[in-house]
Formats: structure tokens, sequence, C-alpha cells
């Protein structure tokens, strides 16, 4: 029963929105702040191929995640210096993010001999519970059969969110984003949180990039992400910049990758690419939808200074 | 009073921007407890030596002494360390938190977890000491202008000021508010509070003052207790030697026909409510009609209603005999409308643009500077150097963009576009607004050459005096009704001050 | 004040109205041989010579004229992306989606040109493809440019959505579906159908065909449309000041909305373009090579401007082409990826340099510690 299509459908989903989950987290931080970091799938590329080499050198995958994450933030800290230091359009410093990642990715995974695409899968993440809860009909693989990252990451998505909306540094967090000038005049530092929060969506992706090598595959191949980081983008604006609804979303959109597959075991015939496209169709449509409503574009929409330098002194 | 102890200093405080000097060599000296107004003209200094107080801009030169111990403000916080807080002209509000989370938003207090029913009674309980009427629950973006400045004030005494900073106050608030809260600042200083009170208005500051420091020029010019002085005096530290001449600077009209009918007009503003409200209003070829109000009663709708740049829900414009009410804003301008509107750098210019790119915003569609399609860059070029020369706009080199002019040069070349395409009525918003006295003079006398060749002008002003000096009809609106209107002659400050609280005339 | 302080000089950033010429031509160069300085750390960190690889790869860009034929039809669509990119820009309006334009394009070309170009004479065919392809661009720009104009949904996001749905769309053609497309000879390995011979761009030199006369064409064109006519003014206006441009009598929304359906058109183009010249059939993986987000590059660092483009993209078109060529000398070929991107690191870093002049301030008071440079960085 636990090897039915269904359950390992809804299984596979989780998996698969793990990684997205991660980087659109952190991509959802750093836009809460007002800085909008296109560079999601460039971060999560260098984040994948770090993370691989890491675990290679340590034997351990925690370590390889943490090297992956941190690889990440250094991408991220190049975006916040141009973005938030420099004041330079973030659309041009992320896309430069993307082409420098997926560029710099390769590079490095071609560099060792043999290349790191011709090597034997590393030592992958185990699931948490072996045996026990995962045997348990249809809700074990769902719910018990993963890994210690899918736990985390649904640990990490009520954290942003109980922290969003409840903790001190979440309501700074969300002023800075929406007004940098009160945030500022409150005493709060403009700066100092944008920084803060593009490196933690650096490292997330960068987790989100590790997650894909050293949890999916095991191995490393040229632009392994295969467009995750921009769905993971995707996911901010459909899941209106909540936290919550940026998770389940990671999950329905995780459930769409893996649709093809379940879809040939019951043989309909859906084509692939159709399937492919829809994560980015209702992105658009959720988009259009809010703001086209006066009320709901205020409220439900990207924080009002999202992409927009702040300087305090003008005259 | 006198022997109150010697709370904060300021000690020859210097800021420029950009090669500008806004503050020279500025002292001023504030005990606790007392109501200390800044004086000064638009441009005098007087807001930049308040960021400067509450550590917002951080000045070149000078030292902040709070009881006598010397503080260096990088950041506002640092300034709220030393409880010294500001409310800003532009509220520094999240319009999408509500009342309690802005209130608590960066206060080193707040819990790390916050909670929400015991900040919103935090709140209430503090609304309840000050006497201070809002709702902690409430969204910010529901509520009016006066209760956001009671919320700016609520975040200063959340976090336990000493002194509060309050700059122009009373710009955004009808008479009534002004009054509430003069009362709030009075009961504030019986807390033993320090309020600084930013100000060109001699009345407000003569009611609510004990001390006054007058600014003119970015400088300090003196200090004196408000018991101690008058008008005349604070007057002649404001404007310094020159003296202002009580006449009016117009002589009689000679009004002819009606140049601008607008009939039972109605607009609505950004948020779809009624601004203007069934307004009757006529402009007659040379005479000068003032529109005095205080800020945000309709003003901006009316003139961008007039303009052609906001779409009336009722009611119609008349330009010059023609029904304007459907025409678009080149249509009007071709019917003889000129409009200096009242965001300058925003509106009035597109300020990242060099000057000749400015100067053909009326004219870039006919010849000789356009032909067919093309802009011809001769006639442009051509174009610029004969306006610049003809109304004096200085500081101007081709190439350079508007942003980098001084604000009197902006106004002239607007004003030189403007009336270079030969209005019949010229619609000015505010046009000397921050100018110094050089380029207010000069704006008053293209005012005034314009009535005298015939054309007809509306001028709307904040400023009771500017429109004393020059028109020859104040019409007082409020609420966007026409509340009572006088003539040249007979201009009674007390019954247009009444008006501009929303009192009609006595018929 | 005291006196026995120390004074340190500091810099700061003064705002300059229009950069001196030398700078606004030295410009591009300057950011190029950043990302050159930058890439060459990076081959010596990883142990190569960087003047042995950067002269293989000038020889492989310019080294011939095999080599600039093939560096001239590289650039060919990069020119069109690029255009697209600086327009919209121009006007802050952020089109990513040069690059779903580009399939649409594409798409919309061959489409045409398996319909109806056959017996056609070959003027009249590929003036009708390229119209086609044009035409696509502007229609899946329009996607994007409707929303922006009635609701003012957020353009960034729009385009780049329509990217990936353009990319499916294509990959649906020609790999998921055996559709008008698709050349169903050919079942084990999935390709485009070849166009008629009507409308296969004509020759000009060797490899370089047709398209990139058309290309420079369209560069000159829109030049002259933004500096010199009052459709130009307008745009520049809005691009400055969308209230500015309402006090002017300009119809923003519409002004926006044709903006965006232009440089959707360029980027059309640059897919039709490929169509009729060096691919002569829908081949999704030879279009998928990210011409658009290149396209974004080659603007910036032309600095938006349309006749800067021209010479950009041979530059960016040669360092593409060149990626091969290294490949045989040991270098991994995504070395040009590596390098287009720390160009426009460059160029996004060094704008604020082109717009302020750097001063050192007349010495601080060392009164005030705290005091920052007036224009914090």
């Amino acid at each position: 029963m636990n090897d039915s299509v269904v359950v390992l459908t809804l299984a596979g989903a989780i998996v698969a929105g793990t990684p997205l989950a991660l980087a659109a987290l952190g991509e959802l931080l750093g836009q809460r702040s007002g800085v909008m970091n296109l560079g999601v799938e460039g971060m999560m590329l260098v984040g994948a191929v770090t993370a691989i080499l890491g675990a290679e050198a340590t034997g351990t995958p925690w370590l390889g995640l943490a090297l992956g994450g941190a690889a990440g933030l250094c991408l991220a800290l190049v975006h916040a210096v141009l973005a938030v230091s420099w004041r330079v359009n973030q659309v041009v410093s992320g896309l430069a993010l993307v082409i420098l990642g997926t560029g710099l990715s390769s590079y490095i995974g071609k560099l060792p001999d043999p290349p790191l695409g011709d090597r034997a899968p590393v030592e992958r993440f185990e699931p948490v519970f072996s045996g026990g809860p995962a045997d348990v009909p249809i809700l074990g693989p769902i719910l018990f059969g993963h890994d210690p990252i899918v736990y985390l990451s649904v640990l990490a998505a009520v954290g942003v969110s109980a922290f969003l909306y409840r903790a001190r540094g979440g309501l700074a967090l969300r002023a800075v984003g929406e007004s940098p000038a009160t945030a500022d005049a409150a005493g709060i530092s403009v700066t100092r949180t944008r920084y803060g929060y593009v490196l933690l969506g650096g490292l997330m992706a960068g987790m989100g990039g590790g997650y894909v090598t050293l949890a999916l595959s095991g191995t490393w191949q040229d632009g392994i992400t295969a467009g995750a980081g921009w769905i993971a983008f995707a996911l901010v604006p459909f899941a209106s910049w909540r936290p919550l609804r940026c998770l389940l979303a990671a999950w329905a959109f995780g459930a769409l990758t893996n649709l093809n597959f379940t879809l040939q075991l019951l043989e309909v015939d859906v084509p692939s690419d159709l399937l492919s496209m829809l994560p980015f169709v209702m992105t658009i449509v959720v988009l259009i939808a809010v703001s086209a409503r006066p009320r709901a574009s205020r409220l439900l929409a990207a924080p009002a200074a999202l992409s927009e330098p702040y300087v305090r002194e003008t005259r | 009073m006198s022997e109150s102890a010697l709370g904060v200093e300021l000690q020859g405080i210097r800021k420029s921007f950009y090669g500008q000097v806004a503050n020279e060599d500025v002292d001023l000296d504030l005990r606790w407890g007392e109501v200390h107004a800044l004086l000064g003209e638009n441009g005098a200094g007087k807001s930049t030596l308040c960021s400067v107080l509450a550590g917002l801009y951080r000045p070149d030169a000078g030292r902040i002494l709070v009881d006598g111990v010397e503080h260096h403000f990088a950041s506002p916080r640092d300034a709220l360390d030393a409880r010294i807080g500001m409310v800003y002209q532009h509220f520094r509000l999240v319009d999408t938190f509500t009342v309690a989370e802005n209130v608590v938003l960066g206060h080193p207090g707040t819990p790390a977890w916050m909670d929400r029913r015991q900040m919103e009674s935090d709140v209430a309980a503090l609304c309840e000491r000050y006497g201070i009427q809002v709702d902690p629950a409430a969204l910010v973006l529901d509520l009016s202008v006066g209760e956001q400045q009671r919320v700016e004030i609520l975040k200063l005494l959340h976090r336990g000021v000493h002194v509060l900073v309050l700059d122009e106050p009373t710009a955004v608030l009808t008479p009534a508010e002004a009054e509430a809260l003069f009362s709030a600042l009075r009961g504030l200083r019986e807390e033993g509070k320090t309020i600084v009170f930013v100000s060109h208005h001699l009345d407000e500051v003569l009611a609510i003052a004990d001390r006054v420091t007058v600014m003119r020029k970015g400088r300090r010019v003196g200090q004196v207790a408000a018991a101690d002085t008058d008008s005349d005096q604070l007057v002649r530290m404001m404007v310094g030697e020159q003296v202002v001449s009580p006449e009016r600077l117009s002589g009689p009209a000679s009004p002819g026909p009606v140049i601008l009918g607008v009939k039972a007009l109605e607009v609505q503003n950004d948020l779809r409510q009624v601004a203007v409200d069934a307004l009757d209003l006529e402009v007659h070829a040379g005479e000068i009609v003032g529109i005095a109000g205080v800020a945000g009663n309709g003003q901006r709708e009316l003139a961008e209603a007039i303009a052609g740049l906001r779409r009336p829900t009722g009611g119609s414009v008349v330009l010059n005999g023609r029904d304007a009410t459907s025409l678009d804003v080149l249509a009007r301008v071709r019917a003889g409308l000129g409009f200096v509107p009242e965001d300058r750098l925003t509106t009035g210019v597109a300020s990242g643009l060099p000057i000749e790119d400015n100067l053909i915003m009326r004219s870039f569609g006919r010849a000789p500077i356009s032909r067919g399609p093309f802009v011809s860059q001769r006639a442009v070029r051509q174009w610029t150097d004969e306006l610049v020369e003809r109304f004096d706009i200085r500081g101007v080199r081709r190439g350079l963009p508007m942003s980098l002019l001084s604000g009197g040069n902006v106004q002239r070349a607007i004003l030189a576009r403007e009336m270079a395409e030969r209005p019949k009525l010229l619609l000015a918003a505010g046009p000397t607004r921050g100018l110094d006295v050089g380029a207010t003079a000069a704006i008053h006398r293209l005012l005034l050459a314009m009535r005298d060749e015939g054309g007809g002008v509306l001028l709307i002003s904040e400023d009771l005096e500017e429109l004393e000096l020059l028109a020859d009809r104040i019409a007082v609106i409020y609420g966007g009704r026409i509340m009572g209107e006088q003539a040249a002659g007979s201009f009674d400050r007390d019954s247009i001050g009444r008006m501009m609280a929303g009192v009609r005339a006595e018929a | 004040m005291a006196p026995s302080r120390l004074r340190i000089p500091r810099l700061r950033l003064e705002p300059r109205g229009v950069p001196p010429i030398w700078l606004r031509l030295a410009f591009p160069v300057l950011a190029l041989a950043g990302a050159g300085c930058a890439g060459a750390v990076l081959l010596l960190l990883t142990g190569f010579s960087p003047w042995t690889v950067y002269s293989a790869a000038g020889d492989a860009a310019f080294g011939t004229s095999l080599a600039w034929q093939r560096t001239l039809v590289s650039s060919t669509p990069l020119i069109l992306t690029g255009l697209a990119a600086a327009v919209a820009f121009r006007m802050r309006i952020w089109n990513i989606g040069g690059e779903g334009q580009l399939y649409i394009g594409a798409i919309a070309a061959s489409g045409v040109a398996l319909a109806v170009a056959d017996g056609l004479p070959s003027v009249i065919a590929i003036a009708v493809v390229l119209g086609a392809g044009a035409l696509g661009g502007a229609v899946w720009a329009g996607l994007a440019a409707a929303p922006r104009a009635r609701f003012g949904t957020d353009e960034v996001i729009s385009t780049l959505m329509l990217n990936f749905i353009a990319l499916f769309l294509m990959n649906y053609l020609i790999f998921g579906s055996e559709g008008f497309w698709r050349d169903k000879e050919r079942l084990t390995y999935p390709t485009g159908r070849d166009i008629p011979e009507s409308a296969v761009a004509p020759e000009l030199w060797g490899r370089l065909h047709i398209g990139f006369l058309v290309a420079v064409a369209v560069a000159v064109g829109l030049w002259i449309l933004l500096r010199s006519t009052r459709w130009g003014y307008t745009v520049r206006l809005v691009g400055d000041s969308t209230r500015a441009a309402r006090y002017a009598g300009v119809r923003v929304p519409r002004r926006i909305a044709s903006v965006l359906l232009l440089s959707g058109a360029a980027a059309g183009l640059a897919g039709a373009i490929l169509i009729i010249g060096s691919l002569g059939s829908l081949e999704p993986r030879a279009l998928a090579i990210n011409l658009g987000y290149t396209g974004i590059i080659v603007a910036a660092v032309a600095r938006l401007n349309p006749l800067a483009v021209v010479p950009v993209a041979v530059a960016v078109g040669g360092i593409s082409s060149a990626g091969p060529a290294l490949q045989t000398s040991g270098v991994p070929s995504e070395l040009v990826l590596v390098l287009q991107g720390l160009a426009l690191l460059v160029v996004a870093a060094s704008e604020l340099l082109m717009s302020n002049r750097i001063r050192f301030a007349p010495a601080a008071p060392a009164g005030a510690p705290s005091a920052a440079p007036a224009a914090r960085r």
C-alpha cells in the first residue's frame, strides 16, 4: 500500500519541494527587507557544487550542506554590497549572480580530475525514521519517510512565520521593507537589516542547492538545479510574501515537477512541458489578480520599498 | 521657569549638502520643561538643524551636549538613547502596520516575542495618560492626518523621550486641530518635557512658546523670551535689515472678461474621497485671485482638475470661453492655460533630464521645435538660450540635469516655459514655497507682470502674507469648498482665519 | 571645536550632470577589461595562464576571417536582445523577458515560414517572416504590458515568468508533440522542420548573413527614434518622472505599453533572424542559450545607448564564440559565462562612479568622528 502511486507522489512532492522551500524562504526574507535578489538560481548552483565537494572532502553531508550554504552566502554578499551599499539596480545585480553562479559552478565542477560529473554518488542524507513510523500505512512515507532537512525546512517556515508576525525583529524587518525611512527614524539600521537578510537568503539558497545534490541526486552535473532557483523566486510573489503559504506552495510546485513521473505510471498522457509551465502560469495569474484589486494590492502585494535603495540624506 | 536646569545644547553646528550650506555656526540651547520655538522663513535651515538634533543628519562641525555631556549621534537611535526624538513633516509611519505596532517599532524595551493584546493595552494606557485619542488596533492607512500625528507623538512618548522636536506640526492641521495639539503640548510641558516647535507662523509661536530662537539663511539670528517680544521684533529678526513693505505690491486691478470659470466642480482625491465639492470660482482677465487655505483642503485636486491632470466627477471648467472639462492637458495649454504645479521637482520638471528637455515640455509638439515626427536639436538649443536669457535662469549649462539647479532657478525655468506659451490664465500653486527672498521677489514680479498685461492669475498659496501682497481677491478653501471671498483693500485676517478653520463668512 | 584633534581627509561623492565624453566612450572598454582582470585572477587561482587563455580566445574570436564571421553571426541576436533591454531599461521598465520574447519570435517566424513562404519571392518571404517574429515577440511582451499598463502589475516578475512559459511551449512543440513545427521524419532525435529555401537569409560574407545588417539597421533606427523624435522625447520624460510626463500631456500607461511592445518586437526579431539565418528550423537547444539574458549584459555595458549596443554585442559575441576553442586548451568553456557575469557586476558597480565624481572633501572635523561622507555608500 505504501508504494501506491498516490503515496509515492505525495511523499515525492515534499522531497522535491524542500529545496524550493528553503531557497524561497530565504528570498522571502530578503524581499521583506526590501531587496530583490534575482540570483537564486546562481546561488543554488554554487551551493550545490560546493556542497558535494564539501561532502566528499569531509565525508559527511552535514558539513557539505553547511559549506554549500556558505557558498550561497558569499554570492549574496556581492549582491548585498552592490544593491544595499552601492545602490545598484537590483535586477541587473541579481541577474549577474545567475550568470556568474551558473558559469562558476560548471567551471568548478570541471576542474577536479576526474570531473565531478563522472564520479560515484556521495553519501546522502538518510531518513530520520527507519522502520517504525515510516511503515505506518499511507501516512508513514508521507509524514515520516524523510531525511532531516525536510523537517528542518518545515521548522524554518514555521519559525520564519512566527518571527515575522510575532517577534520584535520581524516587526523591524517588515518595517525596513515597507518604509525604510520610518525604520531608520525608529533607530533600526536599514543597512544592517538588509545585509543580514540578504545574506541569510543566500545561505538558505545555497543550502537549497546543497539539498539537491546531497539528498536528491548524490552526484553533480552542470545546471543540476534545472530552474529550481527560478521556481523558488516565483514562489515568493505566488505566496504573497507569506512564509507558510510559501512552504505549501513549494510542496505543490514540487508535486508538479514530480507529476510527470506519476502520470507516466498511471499511463495518463499529459505533455510534461505543459505541466512544467504551470508554476509560472499560476504565479503570473496570482500576481495580476492581486494587483487588480486595490485593497489586496496594499496588503498582499510586495513590500512597498522592494527594489528601492535607501538613502538617508536626500534633499 | 527661568531657573530650569540647562538641558540640551547645540554649539557651532555646520551642515552642508553638496556644497550648499544649510546650517552655519548655529547655537541652540534648550531647557528642561520649556516649549522652545524655532522660527524662520522657509529655507532658513530650521529643518536641517532639527534633523541634526534628532541624529538624522550628522553635522559637518559642531557639538551636541545633553546635560553638559557631549554626544555624537550617528543615527536617530543614538539621539533616542539620549532621549531626543522628532516628529517629521512627512510622518514616519508604516501605514500597513497598526497604531500599536508603529508605537513599539524599534523600541529596545519591546519584548523579543510580542503579545499583540498586551501591546495594544500598553498603548491604550499611554494614550490615556497623556490624553491622546487614537485606536491602538487601527491600521495607520485608515487614520486621518491629525490622528497620524498623534501616533507620531505617542511613539516618542513611548520611548520616554525628554525632548520632542516637532517640525512644522501645524502645516497639515486645521486651526481647531492645531489648538488641540497646543493644549496637548502644554500638558507635556507640565510633565517636564522639552518641546522644540518649528514654525514660520508668528502668532503660533507667540501663543505656545516660552522662548524663541530665530534663524535666517542657515544662521542663528538671536534668541528671545516670548514674553519679552512682539511680532514686529520677530519679523525684523526673520527677514533681516530689509524692511517688509506693508504696502501691497499690486496696484488696482482692471478686470476684464472671465478667463476661467469653474462651476459646481467635484473632484476626488487618490483615495476616491470627495476632495473638491461643488466648487464655483471665476478668474477675470487682468486680476490675481488668491486661494487661501490649510494644505490638504482640496487645493491640489482643484489645481489638477483645472490643469487636466485629474478627471472631475462633476461640474465644468470653462477656459477662455471654451468648455475645457473634457480636454486633455495639451489641449488646455493650447486653449491658454499655464500651470506651475506645487511639486516643483517631481511634477514641474523631469529633474533627471537636462534643462533643454524641460524647457520644451509645452512646445515639443509644434514648430519650430518639432518638424514632423522629429525634434529639431538646433531649434531646441535656440529656444533654450532664448528663455534662459529672457528669464534670467542662472547656473545653467546645457546637458546639466535640473536637479542640480537651485530651487529658485528651477522655478524660474518652469515659469519661463509656461509664460513662453503666452497663456491667458496662469495657475500657480505654491510658486514661492521654499525659495529665498530674491527668487520670491522675482516670481512675484512675473505674476504681477502677467496680470498687468491682461492675463488672469489663479494663485494657490498657504502663505497668507503673500496672498495679501499680490491678490486682488482672496477666496478661502476649506473641505473642498469656497468658504468666502474678500477683495483687496478689505482683507481681514481674523475672518480669513475663521474661514480657513471652516467657519463660513457672514453674508 | 577642539583644535588639537586630527583632521582626516575623506572621500565623498558629488553628483555630476553628464559624465565627460571620454569616460562615456571608455566605459564599455573599461568594464570588459575589469571583467577580464577578475577572470584572470580566477584563472591563476585554478592553475591556468591568463595570457595563454586570453590570446587563444582572442584568436578564436577575432583571429581569422572565419573567426570574424562566426563572431559577427553570434553577435547578431545579441544586438537585438541588447536593444530590447536598452529601450525598456531607459524607461525604467525592467523587461527581463527578452529570452521568452525571442523564443516566441522564433516560433512565430518559423511557423509563418513553414506555412506561407514556399514559392514566395525571397525578399517578400524574408520580410514576412521577420515581421512575424517581431510581432510574436511584441505579443508576448504584451502579455506583461497589458497588466502593467492596466493595474501596474510588476513587470520584472511577469516577464520573467513568461520566459519559462515560452521555453516550455517551444519544447512542447518540438519534443513533446508531433505538431506543425516538428520534422516528422526524424523520430529518434526530435528537431524542427526546415524552413523553405525562399525564407533562408542570403549570405553576405562567408557565414555572415543579411540578418546582421538588419540588426545594425534596427540599432540605428532606434537610436534616431529615441534621440531625435517626439516619441523618443516623451519616452525620456516618462523614464525620468511619470508625474512630469503626465504634466507634459503624455499618456503614460500607453507609452509604457508601447515601449514594452517595441522591446518585445526587437527580441522577437532576434528569434526570427536565428531561424532564417544560422538555424533554418525551430531548434530549442540552439535557441535556449540565454541570448535574452546576455542581451541585458550587452545593454548594461553599452549604458543603454542603442548605437553602443552594436560594438558591445560584437565583443560579447566574440567571447561567446571563443568558448568552444577554450575547451581544447583545457579551460572549461564556462569561463565565458563567468566572464559575462563578472562584466555585468563590474558595470553595475561602476555605474555609481559614472554619475558621481569622487572628491577628497575638505578635512573632516575630527570632533565629529561619527561624521561619514554625505553620500553614504
